[in-house]
């Protein structure tokens, strides 16, 4: 409900008044009283409140001064003749005015003589001096390096002005013929069409009062999907579309699927505690006698394998997944038989503390090819393809190092302006991985860390924002871009 | 990764060619290079299965070969000397192995000296899996008179160790000195701590810990004595590396004999290992097409001793490489030899159709149907903490996984629920206008098991049972989800305002208006109703 004088307030800007002052004038109220009310009216979204804050310019005393006699290059112009020695110009208001005449290039100075050189082009600062002589006023219409050579020679100052403009919203009209009622005004003119005036056809007869359609209404915040979940289903797509099939798998993994079946040897660095997020539980595992074999000799792969004494107890602990190659290594154990193309992308965890760059779980997307003939050549052309369709056209590929591929490949994708950017990694897994699953044609296999990607693509420097939402910015972040496919 | 500091003109002098080209080509041998190339050197990063990498000589052994300036295997000799190493059976139980072996004639420059000192830090790490693996000592031999000793000694026995003035025991070694401090733990619980002596009983080193001050390497340093220790084979890789090193540097390499119980032997031993390869099974995985000549020739090019053999190619693994497991590896080497650039990148003609998670299209619907009611996606952390899940949700703790080593307070545990991360969303949201409506769709983890979830939550000063009723009606009506809907005890609804949501005789999800106590234990200020829901 609105108050008394809210509602006085309402009725003078629906009538067209738009400033305070205004306003307050015609209804006898004090400016701040109105004001108050407006504010009151804009957070119920009865009216815009637009707020502009201008610059006011006028003369100080000196500017006032000069305003009426002319600026000292002007009066020193004036008493130059054909020349004049600068001994003779003693006059403090003439001797300021040698500096600017010279800067002006008014007058030459020779041998001690000041002459005017011919050149006297009409000033704009004299022109702003003359307007403001009228009293203090904005800077429209005046040149703004006038204003500000002469607010640094301490002629003009400026101090700011606030004002407000007012109009009503389509939901004040309502507001107010719900107030008034609709006698009166509505038995010729049509507010609201109503069903008895469809069904009666009365409607005919009437005018409908028109709305001012260019005015905005109220704010709507729809319901939206994250913009980094559309970016995931983005990537989902074209996984698709290339042929893949969606794997997906446990959060809890043990440290055999996370880890040992990847070859990755008991006592590796990425395996301490200060990188995974161990847990007190232990699972129960399939036969490992081959991964075994395998880490301690090498199997019958040709491999020199870890040597040492591979531990079941080790591989029984449990840790949240590091990668998605826990799922892809177990969903190629379940399905050695060739073609394999299958993806994973879904959340990992890494024992990371929390910053604008790192997070302690992020998304991953992996993928793999199982297949007779496929080449760590096919691998690379597969990437050039994913990227491509990423909307990433130049990648180029550095050697790399991943404890379970080999050969393996850091693939990097062109920027601008940021130019060759490192974007996940790759290889084809090595056979001390896939020989005790029975796999026995090769992997092609390639992942990348999706939230530095949705950095990228989503303009964002700070990855926190992703999981840790600020509603405004969800509310914000278009869903599509008009144009932009 | 280790970090490799390469001085250009100390790096163009070892290789032969210019900055220019060496750092062109260092990133497609496999280095990172930063985005920072300083006036006079850059910091290269190297893999870590490339611990030869991990010093400007060994980069410079790899990149004569990769410019075709020095191709195949390099020769090392090691002259016989007189230095004997007695090993003590004691070390058995505490660090069993060690390897030595002397360099002499040394001329040592400051990047030189760099090198070193980053090359023994760079393999504690890696190889050395902080020491414990491997620990590398080195001495100026001058100051100390062979045959040299290593025992395991009483923790009693007392020495002048690197960097202070006054004799310590071993074990106010491991409490005082900062080394000792860092490293105590390497030998924790053994009674008895290994020591490198020499024939006078000076000490060289207390391996994995310290060296003597005795035996300080010093600019007018010519001649090295060097230990390394430690609990694996790998000890010996580790010299070699330090070694071939050192010997890129003008040293001479000279053997020393080990006396153990189990008989004598001469370290270094830089014989390299023998295989012999197929070039059919490198075509096949790298997808080129090299006969035997021209895999030999790309192998020489990595520094491998390579000679084709007939239809295979025999090749000559250096003593320095710690990678080569398996035929891959050395294939691989061939691929970067060849360049990743020139190898045809064509996609894989394998044909198969895609096809999605059941549970991902299903996910995609129960968003569309929650953004239909007006709700917005948020995508909060799993990891969360009791506080949050159980204390303030005014429920009871079960079923859930505790990680072992939290990063904070905050993340200590995987979410069993949804909605208590959507409240802590909303409380940091409180600037933004109202009313607030949002979802989320995710894992939970269960009894160890992962689970699926939805959950909804809404904010402001209307909200009553009758939105989330009509909101909750709404999903389970568009999931065709045939649920009854009971009273609910759940302490995080006001009493007579929770319902649960029963599938199948079980509880499937809980709804209603959250607990004044619920809400302003997140810090929250109006009225808000909740959903949480298997999907």
């Amino acid at each position: 409900m609105l108050t008394e004088s809210d509602a006085k307030v309402l009725e003078a800007i629906a009538a067209g008044e738009q400033d305070p002052k205004a306003i307050a004038d015609k209804l006898g109220m004090k400016v701040e009283a109105v004001r108050a009310s407006a504010d009151s009216l804009g957070e119920q979204g009865l009216i815009e409140v637009k707020k502009t804050v201008s610059e006011i310019f006028s003369l100080t005393g000196e500017g006032e001064a000069y305003s009426r006699q002319g600026l000292p290059e002007r009066q020193l112009l004036e008493r130059l003749g054909q020349g004049v020695p600068l001994s003779e110009l003693r006059d403090p208001t003439l001797k300021i005015g040698i500096g600017w005449i010279k800067k002006k290039g008014w007058a030459v100075i020779e041998g001690g003589v000041m002459r005017p050189s011919g050149h006297v082009s009409a000033g704009e600062d004299e022109a702003v001096l003359q307007a403001l002589h009228g009293g203090p006023r904005d800077a429209s219409g005046l040149s703004a390096s006038a204003l500000a050579a002469l607010k640094g020679r301490g002629l003009v100052t400026s101090s700011e002005q606030k004002s407000w403009l007012y109009r009503p919203t389509e939901k004040a009209r309502a507001e107010l013929a719900a107030r008034s009622g609709t006698a009166g005004e509505a038995a010729v003119t049509i507010k609201q069409l109503t069903p008895e005036l469809l069904k009666s056809g009365m409607w005919r007869d009437r005018r409908f009062t028109p709305y001012d359609v260019t005015l905005s209404a109220e704010r709507l915040f729809p319901g939206k999907i994250h913009p980094y979940q559309r970016l995931l289903e983005k990537m989902r797509l074209i996984m698709l579309e290339m042929g893949f099939a969606e794997i997906r798998g446990d959060i809890v993994q043990s440290s055999f699927w996370n880890f040992d079946a990847l070859f990755q040897p008991q006592d590796h660095p990425a395996r301490e505690m200060q990188d995974t997020f161990y847990l007190s539980t232990k699972a129960d595992l399939p036969d490992c006698s081959g991964v075994k074999e395998m880490h301690e000799r090498g199997g019958n792969t040709g491999s020199t394998g870890w040597g040492g004494c591979w531990s079941e107890e080790v591989a029984r602990q449990e840790v949240l997944r590091t990668h998605t190659t826990a799922v892809t290594i177990k969903y190629l154990a379940d399905h050695p038989e060739p073609p394999v193309k299958a993806f994973c992308i879904d959340r990992v965890y890494r024992r990371e503390s929390i910053d604008a760059t790192h997070t302690p779980e992020f998304e991953q997307l992996e993928g793999v090819i199982m297949d007779r003939g496929v080449t760590f050549a096919n691998l690379l052309g597969l990437l050039k393809e994913f990227y491509s369709k990423m909307g990433f056209h130049q990648v180029r590929f550095r050697p790399g190092y991943f404890p379970y591929t080999e050969p393996s490949v850091e693939p990097e994708v062109w920027i601008d302006g940021l130019g060759w950017v490192e974007l996940g990694g790759a290889g084809v897994f090595r056979r001390e991985v896939t020989a005790p699953f029975g796999i026995d044609h090769p992997v092609l296999a390639w992942g990348l860390g999706v939230s530095r990607l949705a950095m990228l693509t989503l303009g964002l420097k700070d990855l926190r924002l992703l999981y840790q939402s600020d509603l405004e910015w969800l509310r914000d972040t278009p869903i599509s871009v008009y144009g932009g496919h | 990764m280790p970090v490799v500091r390469l001085y250009y003109e100390d790096l163009e002098q070892m290789v032969g060619a210019s900055k220019e080209t060496i750092l062109e080509r260092l990133p497609m041998m496999g280095a990172d290079i930063g985005k920072r190339l300083e006036e006079d050197h850059v910091d290269v990063e190297f893999f870590p299965d490339r611990p030869d990498l991990y010093c400007s000589e060994g980069v410079a052994r790899a990149m004569t070969g990769f410019l075709g300036l020095n191709a195949g295997l390099p020769e090392y000799q090691v002259s016989r000397g007189p230095i004997v190493m007695e090993v003590d059976p004691s070390v058995r139980a505490v660090r069993p192995v060690i390897g030595c072996a002397v360099i002499r004639d040394l001329h040592f420059s400051d990047p030189a000296i760099e090198s070193l000192m980053d090359l023994q830090e760079d393999l504690h790490w890696g190889l050395g899996r902080n020491r414990r693996k491997v620990a590398i000592g080195v001495h100026d031999i001058s100051q100390v008179r062979p045959p040299f000793r290593y025992l395991a000694a009483d923790p009693s026995f007392r020495f002048v160790p690197l960097d202070f003035q006054d004799s310590m025991s071993m074990r106010e070694v491991l409490e005082r000195h900062p080394k000792g401090r860092a490293f105590a733990h390497i030998l924790e619980g053994c009674p008895r701590y290994p020591l490198i002596l020499d024939s006078d009983d000076q000490v060289l080193s207390f391996p994995p810990i310290i060296n003597g001050e005795l035996t300080r390497v010093r600019d007018e340093t010519r001649d090295l004595f060097i230990d390394v220790t430690g609990t694996d084979p790998v000890v010996f890789k580790a010299l070699n590396i330090v070694v071939t090193a050192l010997a890129e540097r003008g040293g001479r390499i000279e053997g020393v004999t080990l006396r153990s119980q189990e008989g004598e032997k001469v370290l270094p031993d830089l014989t390299p290992s023998r295989w012999v390869v197929d070039p059919a099974e490198a075509n096949s995985l790298i997808g080129f097409d090299l006969g035997p000549e021209e895999l030999a020739s790309a192998l020489q090019r990595m520094r491998f001793g390579a000679r084709p053999d007939g239809s295979m190619v025999e090749v000559l693994v250096p003593a320095y490489r710690a990678d080569i497991m398996h035929s891959w590896d050395i294939f691989e080497d061939a691929a970067k030899a060849f360049g990743y650039e020139n190898l045809k990148a064509e996609m894989p003609a394998t044909v198969t159709m895609g096809q999605s998670h059941p549970l991902s299209t299903h996910r995609s619907r129960v968003r569309e149907s929650l953004a239909g009611l007006g709700y917005l996606e948020v995508m909060p952390f799993t990891l969360t903490s009791e506080h949050s899940q159980f204390e303030l949700m005014r429920r009871e703790p079960c079923h859930y996984t505790r990680v072992l080593h939290p990063i904070s307070e905050l993340h200590t545990m995987v979410r069993t629920d949804i909605l208590p991360g959507l409240l802590e969303i909303l409380s940091m949201n409180q600037h933004h206008p109202l009313p607030q409506r949002i979802f989320a769709v995710g894992d939970v983890v269960v009894g160890g098991r992962t689970e699926s979830h939805l959950a909804s939550a809404s904010i402001h000063s209307g909200a009553g049972f009758s939105e989330v009723r009509s909101a909750a009606e709404a999903v389970l009506r568009e999931l065709c989800m045939p649920a009854r809907i009971v009273p609910s005890a759940d302490g995080a609804f006001i009493p007579g305002r929770g319902a649960d949501i029963m599938l199948e005789g079980r509880r499937a999800g809980c709804f209603g208006e959250l607990h004044p106590a619920v809400i302003t234990g997140f810090g929250l200020e109006q009225p808000v109703v909740g959903m949480e829901l298997e999907t």
